[in-house]
């Protein structure tokens, strides 16, 4: 067969040997941290369980959420102290190390000093870490090592056996040991029980050299271990052996500061050497930063939850995208701008199809090499349009005229597939395969699988092959893509007539009436779950399964909808290329992330087929740079972390751990937030909600929004973050309040209010009611009081007396007995005028007891007598109820016996502020029997004008009555 | 005890071998407290003793415990002894270790320093850093610190029946004078 009539011996352009460490990609940006023009030294790194990064400076404690740094609150704002450690244990307590050899921790939600009774270090604080007890330990300058333990602070220092008392830096090993970096070994530190034991490794060991500046813990209790001097190596805890990496060997690097290891490479800052990357897949030793040359001074390697690495520099901080990209710049420009396709290998060469033929790469530890196979057939104006290597390791280059080659990768010797007429002189789009299947499709509706078989080990053997020119709905147009999945279908994309589907011996056709806003499909993919993707002109990429189609485009996350190619990485995640980089789409979450100019990354080839996938999973794409390769990492956060940094009540920080309830004046709120993303801050979009009062979300870039008078009632204020414009997955933060009603808006206060008012108002009425009952029983009383006194005053008897005295005394002494008469007169008449009187004047009432006891004296002459001893003021001022005196004195005369052996003797006087009314009690031997009503109506009488109670003594030899003095009239 | 005695003794002979600075405690008294809520007991001793080699940072200090004196009650000290720390079988508490920071005794001044040593109560030895204000003036050192015992530190259980009368936690007091040798 003329199959090989045209073996084009290769030409050897030129090995291009590197330099011994192969330059990489640094894509890095750097942040300063400064007030008033004042640059502070960043002396350490720490990244929190919230993914926070920490920088302790030499100006305090500062929080960096990729674009600003913000000072953290201590609890004396004038304290400005140098930090050198930062440490978050296992309930979340921040712990703060300072180059005085000072401790700070948050106490009552403030970070403050904090001095443990055992004193601090005079020295500065170097690290802290946790041990498998919960026990804190720290390491110090120069005094050795602390640590807490049951409410005590210890010390390990030379009594215990530790070899240096400046220890750089611990770390725990799998066993609880606490292994600790000095310049003199490396001393491994146990505190099992109570018993404390240091055991040191040094050369004997099989370290390289004393000097330790760096532990990085490796997995599987290996450690990474920087030196001085030395470089590093790698000690095994368990097996206590101690290796050094191939590429480690005669260090040339100088003084490592901080090591790093990452889930594919070593990342070693150093002292002079800028920034180092060992391979842990082959082995190779690259340097970082080879362009920047003022990146020295390099320490505290801290990689974020994003896998981007940070480092301190000289008077900045560092980020680089870490393992995510890296920059192999293989070609210049005038070879670039000839690449239409790649390819990576299955030993990792890379491939890229240029003017005239192939170039392939081969990296490795110490060098590049470069190697060209040229295709005769191939002149300048021939594309090369795809690139595929068979399961017999044969490469397949498609072009544009002259339709397919097959090239051995190891000799470089091809020939063109001209057993298929068909793609005679075609031209062809793109080429690719699945297990034995080659598929390719070109202008002119050409499509063709090959089928595999032993017999195609070497490319001497005809290719098996299938032509699908009339395919139903495509008929002439273009095909960009023939894919074969792994459930053996047959993937046409065309450039206007939509999908078709080779199945089981059926075509299967999508176009505009599936749903397909698009009908320019140009490539395939297959993720891990069968899903089947690709891209379209303009309308972003599909995903195909279960039947059904469904479309990611801007409002889904899509950066750029003039999309390149798609392709599906390591992990799993779709990586959908555009001119200025890659979206990462993960199909499970529909959460996309984005690695573009912003992190390094030139601009993009934007040739359908430039891009390729190795045999790790990684992605190549081919930039202006050189090829950029995009390596996922396992466990990284794909969207912005939503925290709420503070909430402020009129400016002022709140507690947000624990009080939610405040007062109804208390009603001016800011929230202050981040979506924590360090690879690309800028792009943060913030949507929030204050439940209670907002009906929707609201979008913002802002990060703090006010909310003044609120009124009083229950809040929630939500917000969350994204990096694009679909918070379909956003991560959200909340926070929960309460804002009381003012007391006399609460429900107890108005319940209270309305019982009080009913009970003042029951009181008030009980109050008149009891009034009105006392002016009644007044009423009553005194009609009472009138009836028993016109009762006794016409008591015959009283009549009988006043007249048998009155005779008495007209027969005696005329003259006496008109003045009897008068003074009678003037008695009824007192009794008709005072009758309706509530109370009269003392005064008056003497008068009128006097007349009445005129009367009575008539009758019983010196045997009655009467002694009035009372002022003339009390006569005015002290109020009795008429009668009241009268009737005592002749209650008196009527009880008492009255003769001249025994003479009633009745004194009135004032005693206490009482009206005294005593007489002697002179038995009669038959008892006037009175009712005694008299005596209890005044008594009545009395409880009605006064609080004072009238008594009444009897102790045989007296009776005493004492009445009330009255004092105003009622 | 008898290891306690032997460190005591070792510290005695090399000071009578040294001819460095060299102190000895001239005035020495402890004082502790137990605050519980529904007592509060309180003694002191003017029996301590003690040495501190200034050059090499080492001291050893020590106090009899049956030199206590000032409890609520006669009774009191004597379940102090008997039961609680056991007085006869352990007669003695100390302390001796080293200090950690660097300090110049030949300058007058005020330190503070912290010393890391072994603490010996009721025959059970625990290790601990105290801090204390060091005073020096015309050569004499004057030493006032104040720190806290646990009582399950050193093996002395709080019968429930005293539960509520006694601290877990004791406050010691000490202030000491020492001269030069």
């Amino acid at each position: 067969m003329p199959l090989l009539k045209r073996i084009t011996a290769l030409i050897i352009i030129a090995a291009i040997v590197q330099q011994s460490a192969a330059q990489d990609f640094s894509g890095f940006k750097a942040f300063k941290i400064s007030e008033d023009n004042k640059v502070f030294k960043i002396n350490t790194l720490y990244k929190n369980s919230e993914g926070y990064i920490y920088a302790g400076t030499t100006n305090g404690l500062y929080t960096f959420d990729g674009k600003n740094f913000t000072a953290v609150h201590f609890l004396n704002p004038a304290v400005k102290d140098t930090v050198t450690a930062i440490f978050q244990d296992n309930t979340q307590q921040l712990w703060v190390g300072f180059k005085s050899g000072k401790l700070a921790k948050k106490i009552n939600g403030h970070l403050q000093y904090f001095e443990p009774e055992e004193g601090t270090p005079k020295v500065a604080i170097t690290a802290f870490l946790q041990d498998k007890q919960n026990n804190i330990w720290f390491a110090t300058n120069g005094e050795g090592i602390y640590y807490f333990s049951n409410k005590h602070l210890y010390l390990l220092n030379e009594a215990e056996g530790l070899s240096d008392k400046y220890v750089h830096t611990l770390a725990l090993a799998a066993n609880g040991d606490v292994l600790a970096a000095t310049d003199q070994g490396i001393n491994i530190c146990s505190i099992a029980g109570s018993k404390k034991t240091v055991q040191v490794i040094g050369p004997k060991n099989g370290l390289p050299d004393y000097y330790i500046t760096a532990i990085a813990p490796a997995g599987n209790n290996t450690f990474w271990i920087g030196l001085q001097e030395k470089g590093v190596c790698l000690y095994n805890h368990t097996t206590k052996q101690i290796t050094i990496p191939a590429a480690a060997n005669q260090w040339p690097y100088g003084q490592v500061n901080a090591l790093l290891g990452t889930q594919n490479s070593l990342w070693i800052a150093t002292q002079e050497s800028s920034l180092l990357k060992l391979s842990g897949t082959n082995g190779s030793m690259v340097r970082v930063f080879a362009t920047a040359t003022d990146k020295n001074n390099l320490n505290n390697l801290l990689q974020d939850n994003e896998g981007n690495v940070w480092m301190t520099g000289a008077e900045e901080l560092i980020a680089t995208t870490g393992d995510k990209l890296s920059l192999l710049p293989l070609y210049n420009k005038a070879v670039y701008e000839t690449i239409h396709t790649i390819l990576s290998d299955y030993q990792n060469n890379i491939w890229v199809g240029t003017d005239g033929g192939l170039i392939k790469y081969t990296v490795s530890n110490i060098k590049t090499a470069t190697t060209f196979f040229r295709v005769k057939e191939l002149s300048s104006k021939t594309d090369i349009t795809g690139l595929y290597q068979d399961i017999y390791h044969n490469i397949w280059i498609s072009t544009m005229g002259e339709g397919i080659f097959v090239m051995d990768a190891a000799t470089g010797k091809y020939r063109n597939i001209t057993e298929n007429p068909r793609l005679k002189k075609a031209s062809l789009l793109s080429i690719t395969g699945y297990g034995n299947t080659v598929c390719a499709g070109g202008l002119e509706g050409v499509a063709t699988i090959f089928q595999l078989t032993e017999i195609n080990k070497t490319i001497a053997a005809n290719y098996a092959f299938t032509n699908y020119d009339s395919i139903p709905n495509v008929g002439n147009n273009y095909i960009h893509s023939v894919f074969k999945d792994s459930r053996g279908r047959i993937w046409f994309g065309t450039d206007g007539k939509g999908i078709t589907v080779l199945q089981n011996g059926n075509f299967l056709h999508y176009d505009k009436s599936n749903g397909l806003k698009d009908e320019h499909v140009y490539s395939f993919t297959e993720d891990a779950k069968g899903r089947i993707w690709f891209n379209t002109k303009d309308a972003g990429i599909y995903s195909f399964a279960d039947g059904k189609f469904k479309n990611y485009a801007t409002a889904e996350g899509i950066s750029d909808l003039k999309i390149t190619s798609i392709k599906t990485d390591g992990l799993g995640n779709i990586i959908v290329v555009n001119e200025k980089g890659i979206d990462i789409l993960n199909p499970e979450s529909g959460l996309i992330t984005y690695l573009n100019n912003a992190q390094g990354i030139g601009d993009v080839n934007t040739a359908i087929e430039s891009t390729a996938t190795d045999s790790s999973g990684n992605i190549l794409l081919s930039t202006e740079n050189g090829i950029v390769m995009y390596t996922p990492i396992a466990n990284t956060v794909q969207q912005p972390k939503t925290i709420i940094n503070s909430v402020q009540l009129f400016l002022q920080p709140v507690d947000t751990s624990g009080m939610h309830q405040f007062k109804y004046d208390e009603n001016g709120f800011t929230f202050n937030f981040t979506g924590l993303y360090y690879t690309n801050p800028a792009e943060v979009h913030y949507q929030y909600k204050l439940e209670g009062w907002d009906t929707s979300w609201i979008a913002t870039k802002d990060q703090s929004i006010p909310f003044p008078n609120l009124r009083p009632g229950t809040y929630t204020f939500h917000v969350r973050s994204s990096l694009n414009e679909n918070f379909q997955n956003a991560s959200e933060s909340t926070y929960r309040f309460v804002i009381s009603s003012p007391f006399w808006k609460r429900w107890w206060f108005i319940v209270l209010s309305i019982l009080s008012g009913a009970l003042l108002m029951f009181w008030y009425m009980k109050w008149r009611e009891k009034n009105i009952t006392k002016m009644q029983l007044l009423q009553q009383e005194k009609i009472q009081f009138r009836f028993e006194v016109l009762r006794n005053q016409v008591n015959p008897h009283f009549l009988f007396n006043s007249f048998n005295t009155l005779i008495s005394a007209i027969e005696e002494n005329p003259k006496t007995a008109v003045d009897y008469v008068e003074q009678l007169s003037e008695f009824f008449r007192n009794i008709v005028n005072y009758r309706d009187k509530d109370v009269i004047q003392l005064g008056e009432e003497i008068n009128l007891l006097k007349t009445y006891f005129y009367l009575q004296q008539k009758r019983y002459g010196d045997n009655l007598k009467l002694n009035i001893t009372i002022d003339e003021a009390s006569k005015k001022q002290i109020f009795v109820p008429p009668l009241t005196l009268q009737l005592l004195i002749e209650n008196a005369i009527k009880h008492n016996a009255v003769s001249k052996e025994t003479i009633l003797k009745i004194d009135l006087f004032l005693q206490d502020h009482h009206l005294v009314v005593r007489n002697n009690i002179n038995p009669k031997l038959s008892q006037q029997s009175g009712t005694g009503m008299g005596l209890q109506n005044i008594i009545n009488r009395y409880n009605i004008l006064s609080k004072d109670p009238v008594v009444v003594n009897n102790d045989k030899k007296y009776f005493t009555v004492l009445l009330p003095a009255l004092k105003q009239q009622q | 005890m008898l290891k306690k005695l032997t460190i005591f003794s070792g510290l005695l002979l090399l000071l009578s071998f040294s001819m460095q600075q060299d102190y000895k405690v001239t005035a020495g008294s402890i004082a502790f407290r137990s605050d519980a809520p529904l007592e509060l007991i309180k003694a002191q001793s003017s029996d301590l003793k003690g040495l501190f080699l200034a050059d090499k940072k080492q001291f050893a200090f020590i106090v009899n415990i049956k030199s206590f004196k000032g409890f609520n009650s006669p009774l009191q000290q004597e379940h102090f002894n008997e039961n609680y720390l056991e007085s006869n079988k352990y007669p003695t508490a100390s302390f001796e270790g080293k200090i950690i920071e660097d300090i110049d005794v030949s300058k007058d001044g005020e330190y503070v320093i912290r010393a890391k040593g072994n603490l010996s109560i009721h025959g059970v030895v625990q290790e601990r850093i105290i801090k204390s204000e060091i005073t020096v003036k015309n050569g004499n050192i004057s030493i006032r610190s104040n720190f806290t015992v646990l009582l399950a530190d050193h093996n002395i259980p709080i019968p429930k029946v005293v539960y509520e009368k006694l601290a877990s936690e004791i406050k010691v007091d000490i202030k000491a004078d020492l001269i030069k040798k």
